[in-house]
């Protein structure tokens, strides 16, 4: 006894058929459009058809295999179709993001770019993206920025606004690279703290996945081991989508995206479709921190640079300068020993002729004249002094780096290495740059003589209280505690070559300058100069200038 | 007697110093260049010796340098017709400093102050 289907009839009525679908008008009469697109899927039909079977002669049977087969391709199809749809919707993405991403040189941007394409309906429409970095030490895998409402309601303002104002996918990234990135890495920062992991922690779930540089599409993150029931929590626990970005080998960082608000269930499309949009996005990323690493390193190189042309200007003007101050004594040594002559022993006679007496109003004048001469003498040499303004602020890492400079072919025929810590942005000094740099050579050359064999030196400077720490550190033989106390006098020296003046010199020197020289040493291991000026910040000197 | 030793290539200005601190109590010798001088200190006292900076041969300087290597307690007054020798720094290792003028005032003082300093 067959159903009573539909299945044999020419035309139908709508009520005939419960598996038709508002529009399927056209079905009514077209019985074999309506047996493929319907009645292969109809219970009904199919109840018919196995009835049949028994009926007639073996050839029904065939039909079911068919209709199997049939159903079958159908169904890949549908799969084909919904993955086509996907590579479509990714090869879109690419090219619309990959604009942004090959171009830009600002982190910031190309992060906003991936997050925005993650997380927007335009393109993986997933509700929640984070993002952690390998910081540039190296040593940990921070949180640096997250995207996506932290509740319901936010996700719901969000969505609303998103849809009544249309924006593309690359307007929805810019906005949120201009806009929305500090009050979304402010938003987020709990969460962006409480998921940095030290890049050490190897047994750590994120660690794990980065180092396999595997994708992980977790289904319940608290049934995972590796990770802190503490980090899970805030991460809602639940399912969990973990891409590891991985640019030519070299970790870059972890992306975690998930459907926190809406639970959708996060599909295998999706876990293809952002493992390889993840390619491009390292990539990018890797790219503009090299770029801004490269920038950083030109930025010092530019520094250096115009301190270097200052430097140049500076010691053609000192050269400048010592012609100036070469002719000055020439022309003082030419005409203040004669002038001396006169006026002294004019000033000599005086004492012994007496008031009355008439020679005494001519020595008088001879006595005003040559003190006028004098004072003229007087001006101009002191003009040509005033232009070597050697006492003055100087910045103590460039007399540093000056000093080294020059001395950079003693130390490589020597074969000692330098190594330099100097403290940034140290205040000003008062000093006598030629003097303390006199001071500063010394004690290299007594250092680089001290070491035959080569070794290293060491320069420090760092700002302590009010003083200015400059500290010269060899790997010399040392000194034993009753030479450190004589090195300072006059004349004094271990070496066979050499006046002995050096260290004396600095001594007096730093003296001056109201500054101490600590010497500690220690035999078979190396000596230490320590030379602490105290100086008075310049602002508080303007200050009291301008007072 | 306070002994003074002058060395200037200048014989007006041996004279000249001579004459005032002479008037000053002083005893005083000049020698006209550096190894003159050298004679005298090797074989006679002296309480101060005022030195030229630029002299013909051997420059105040490097007598200046044998006498801190010698005669550490010997004090020594530099002159100098142009103050940029204060920027040398052999020359800071002298004990008074003064540029050379007509009025000897500033070398008199300059004389009382370091033989005080000596004396201290």
């Amino acid at each position: 006894m067959l159903s009573g289907c539909c299945w044999n009839k020419e035309t139908i009525n709508t009520d005939e058929c419960r598996f038709l679908h508002p529009g399927d008008d056209e079905l009514l009469f077209n019985r074999k459009k309506r047996f493929l697109s319907r009645c292969l899927e109809c219970p009904g039909f199919l109840e018919d058809l196995r009835q049949m079977n028994g009926n007639f002669d073996g050839l029904p049977g065939l039909f079911s295999y068919a209709i199997e087969d049939l159903l079958a391709q159908r169904a890949e199809i549908c799969t084909l179709t919904s993955q086509a749809q996907a590579r479509n919707r990714e090869i879109r993405f690419l090219h619309e993001v990959g604009q942004v991403l090959q171009t830009s040189v600002a982190m910031d941007e190309v992060i906003s770019m991936a997050l925005t394409s993650i997380t927007s309906g335009k393109g993986f429409g997933l509700n929640r993206a984070i993002l952690l970095l390998v910081d540039k030490e190296r040593q940990n895998l921070k949180g640096h920025v997250a995207v996506g409402p932290r509740s319901r309601e936010e996700a719901g303002q969000i969505w609303h606004e998103i849809e009544e104002l249309d924006y593309s996918l690359k307007d929805m990234s810019q906005i949120f690279f201009e806009k929305k990135m500090p009050s979304e890495k402010e938003k987020f920062s709990d969460l962006l703290e409480i998921l940095s992991v030290p890049m050490s922690h190897n047994k750590h779930l994120f660690i794990t996945t980065l180092n396999e540089q595997k994708t992980r599409h977790i289904k319940n993150l608290y049934q995972e081991p590796g990770i802190d029931p503490w980090q899970a929590e805030n991460l809602g626990g639940g399912e969990l989508l973990m891409v590891p970005l991985i640019s030519r080998n070299r970790r870059i960082g972890l992306l975690l995206a998930d459907n926190i608000i809406n639970g959708r269930p996060i599909t295998i499309e999706d876990v293809q479709s952002i493992e390889t949009f993840a390619l491009p996005v390292s990539f990018a990323i890797e790219r503009t921190s090299l770029y801004e690493r490269l920038q950083e390193e030109l930025s010092k190189v530019t520094a250096a640079n115009t301190q270097l042309r200052e430097q140049q200007e500076l010691i053609l003007r000192m050269e400048k300068m010592a012609l100036v101050g070469k002719i000055a004594s020439n022309i003082a040594h030419t005409i203040r020993n004669p002038l001396t002559i006169i006026g002294g022993f004019a000033r000599n006679l005086m004492k012994s002729t007496p008031q009355e007496d008439a020679k005494h109003t001519y020595i008088e004048s001879i006595i005003r004249e040559t003190r006028r001469l004098e004072e003229v003498l007087e001006e101009v040499l002191s003009y040509s002094e005033s232009l070597h303004p050697t006492f003055d602020w100087w910045d103590i890492n460039q007399l540093i780096t000056g000093v080294f400079a020059g001395l950079r072919d003693d130390l490589k025929l020597n074969h000692v290495n330098c190594r330099f810590d100097l403290e940034p942005n140290l205040p000003k000094g008062k000093l006598d740059y030629k003097k303390i740099s006199y001071c500063l050579r010394s004690l290299t050359t007594n250092a680089i003589e001290a070491m035959p064999a080569g070794g290293q030196i060491e320069i420090h400077s760092a700002l302590c209280n009010d003083e200015i720490q400059i500290t010269l550190t060899d790997t010399g033989p040392g000194m034993t505690a009753e030479t450190i106390q004589s090195v300072t006098t006059p004349f004094f020296s271990t070496k066979d070559s050499g006046s002995g003046l050096g260290l004396s010199l600095c001594a007096r020197i730093l003296e001056e300058h109201g500054a101490n020289l600590d010497i500690t040493s220690e035999e078979g291991k190396g000596t230490t100069f320590t030379i602490r000026l105290k100086i008075s910040r310049e602002d508080e000197h303007d200050q009291t200038t301008d007072c | 007697m306070t002994r003074l030793l002058i060395v200037d290539d200048e014989r007006d200005i041996r004279y000249l110093y001579a004459a005032e601190l002479e008037d000053e109590g002083f005893e005083v010798e000049s020698a006209g260049n550096g190894a003159d001088a050298a004679e005298l200190l090797k074989h006679h006292h002296f309480d101060l010796v005022i030195l030229d900076i630029q002299m013909k041969g051997e420059s105040g300087l490097q007598l200046l340098q044998k006498i801190v290597k010698e005669r550490t307690d010997l004090p020594v007054i530099l002159c100098t017709a142009f103050s940029c020798y204060k920027e040398d720094f052999s020359s800071w290792l002298a004990d008074g400093y003064i540029v050379k003028s007509s009025d000897l005032t500033e070398l008199k003082k300059e004389v009382a102050r370091v033989l005080k300093k000596k004396h201290l």
